[in-house]
């Protein structure tokens, strides 16, 4: 099959700039890898704006950037749910109630706060669990990479895949934590650069979004209106919409889990922390304009997305034939370069998180303890190495899944929902006690597999696969919300004493900054309140 | 725990975490693209332009991105000068 799309010596010129300076910055970071906390937390010195950006690269990955252009072409305005109920009320709560015991507790892992709120029991089996996604998931990241450029610009898949991981391995071995940040700000700026031409070219050839809006079908056009039953472009009813998504899965995923957690423990100051996601949150609120408008506009202007060819159409494909419809060699380059560097870094951020879960958690914990810094140093850098051998081994794996977007929110609902109850639960009711905390989780787990299970035999059906997703999400976290309590209701109690700077109520509350445009408060409520004026424009 | 809180406003300087200043990679990165782009788009001939729209993409974006990675350039420059005054 002939590529889709051709590139010159200037794409290549571009995509191989890249990756030049990504290697540099890898390298003159090595001489600062000096202890643990340098290579696995920064030093914990980085200022907001950084730490901020790469929070939330960290989540806008290549897959999410494809797989949500074609979610708006499939379902229209609706897919800004997945930034505003689905993110920005989430990094809200982390920033302003969550962020001062995580960082105030000077843990350098969830799994870690974990250990000191609940028991070693608790910790392992989040580590555990923790390892095995986060390795899945990197390995994802590698194999639609290498199935994207094969299919696109008829690159080896193998090839591919080998020089990706690479790349990944020497910037990732060299500067830790700081370098897979720094390439997540830099991708930042590559996405945004490499798909604005796009959403301008497109606007204009359709008359703006006033023609946009003229020309397409009135249910692509609401967020909220006929969210009423499930029978709308989704197949989600609202509940589902605003507790499977907005509650659980969002919650879960931008509160717990270690990925985008350890970008704000890396921060300078516990002010940074705080500020980490909600600098985040503005961002977020825009990105719907380089996903949903380009998904609008493909319904439009594309032919193998006409009213005609709509059922058959292969809605992951909408982003790269807008590519080549829309830019000439150049500009291609640079959208290919931002699209490579989603993928890396992608990768690279479930890797750095590996390395560190491992070395802390599982190796320092259970196997060797009690050793010198600079062992665990290089017993990190030595995990880098397994980190992407295994992700080349998983990114294999892939291979045999057909839906890449529904295994992902599969491995979501199965961790980090359960994950959140735990956590609300242990920040802010003292009364939750070890073993409460660990077979809530545990019952959480295997409430989402159960669910699974009897989802996939067809005893429970739903309208569509996001709607099982979600609902599988909202079982799972309650599960572990009353297994959690009712459990605490008959084992013993930790000593308050222990669990100061960890619990809500036995904490001393971290001083308001005197200046009040320091505080995270002002500016959380700044992005919800932001948030909901959108909505109301796209009711 | 209190104390913690406390002794982490000391904020950056105690060890090599935030040795390199980002805006500088970001900023020559930015800006190299954007001299390339300009000028692939001086050297190309119109008809390239056709699907978009008749527009010279790689000239405006180019000369945009010369600005944004301008900008990272200059506050880097100013910041490291008064770091060293």
């Amino acid at each position: 099959m002939a590529p889709v799309i051709t590139l010159n010596a200037v794409d290549y010129a571009i995509i191989g700039g890249y990756i030049l300076v990504m290697i540099l910055v890898g390298y003159s970071l090595k001489k600062y890898m000096k202890t643990g906390e340098d290579f696995f937390l920064s030093g914990r010195s980085l200022p907001g704006w950084i730490t901020g950006l790469a929070f939330l690269s960290a989540n806008l990955g290549a897959l999410e950037v494809i797989g949500m252009v074609a979610n708006s072409a499939k379902y229209g305005i609706a897919t800004v749910h997945f930034y505003w109920v689905g993110a920005v009320l989430a990094m809200a709560f982390l920033g302003v109630f969550m962020m001062p015991f995580y960082y105030g507790s000077r843990v350098r892992t969830v799994p870690e706060y974990l250990k000191l709120r609940y028991n070693e029991a608790t910790r392992g089996l989040n580590a555990i669990s923790f390892a095995i996604m986060t390795i899945l998931m990197s390995g994802i990241s590698l194999y639609a990479m290498a199935l994207l450029f094969n299919k696109m610009l008829g690159w080896s898949f193998h090839a591919s895949i080998l020089f990706a991981a690479l790349v990944v391995l020497l910037y990732v071995f060299w500067g830790g934590l700081s370098s897979s940040i720094y390439n997540e700000v830099i991708q930042f700026f590559l996405i945004w650069l490499g798909l604005l031409p796009i959403v301008f070219l497109g606007l204009k050839q359709v008359g703006g979004f006033a023609g946009l809006t003229a020309k397409l079908n009135r249910e692509l056009l609401h967020a909220v209106k006929y969210l009423g039953t499930s029978n709308n472009p989704l197949g989600v009813d609202w509940f589902g919409v605003a507790m499977g998504l907005g509650f659980v899965l969002a919650f879960g995923y931008w509160t717990t889990d270690f990925l985008v957690v350890q970008r704000a423990l890396a921060s300078k100051n516990l002010n940074s922390a705080r500020m980490t996601p909600i600098i985040a949150a503005f961002p977020k609120m825009l990105v719907p304009i380089i996903v949903v408008i380009p998904g609008l506009v493909a319904l439009l202007v594309l032919p193998e997305f006409s009213p005609a060819a709509l059922p058959t159409a292969d809605y992951n494909s909408a982003l790269i034939l807008l590519m080549k419809h829309y830019l000439p060699n150049g500009l291609l380059g640079l959208a290919i370069t931002a699209l490579l560097a989603s993928f890396m870094s992608g990768m690279a951020g479930n890797v750095t998180a590996f390395n560190t879960i491992w070395t802390y958690d599982i190796y320092g914990s259970y196997i060797s303890k009690g050793r010198p810094d600079a062992h665990y140093v290089k017993v990190g850098k030595w995990t880098t190495v397994i980190g992407v051998l295994a992700s080349v081994g998983t990114a294999y794996i892939a291979l045999g899944f057909k839906n890449l977007m529904d295994y992902m929110q599969l491995i979501f609902s199965f961790f980090n929902a359960p994950l959140f109850a735990t956590f609300l639960l242990g920040m802010f009711w003292k009364g939750a006690t070890p073993w409460g905390g660990f077979w809530g989780l545990l019952v959480g787990i295997l409430t989402a597999a159960g669910h699974y299970i009897l989802y996939k035999l067809g005893v429970l059906s739903y309208h569509s696969e996001m709607a099982a997703n979600f609902y599988q999400a909202i079982w799972a976290w309650s599960a572990d919300f009353v297994v959690t309590i009712g459990v605490s209701l008959f084992t013993a109690k930790r000593d308050p004493k222990e669990l100061v700077g960890l619990v809500f109520g036995l904490t001393p509350k971290p001083k308001a900054d005197a200046r009040w445009y320091a505080r995270p408060a002002v500016w959380g409520t700044l992005a919800v309140g932001l948030s909901v004026l959108l909505y109301i424009l796209f009711w | 725990m209190n104390d913690h809180i406390e002794t982490n406003e000391r904020g950056s300087g105690m060890s090599g975490g935030h040795v390199l200043d980002l805006k500088r990679p970001i900023g020559w990165l930015l800006s190299a693209y954007g001299v390339l782009l300009t000028v692939y788009g001086l050297l190309t001939k119109k008809e390239m332009y056709a699907i978009s729209l008749g527009i010279n993409v790689n000239l405006v974006w180019g000369l945009v991105m010369i600005v944004i990675g301008g900008a990272f350039l200059l506050t880097a420059f100013l910041k490291r000068k008064k770091v060293a005054r």
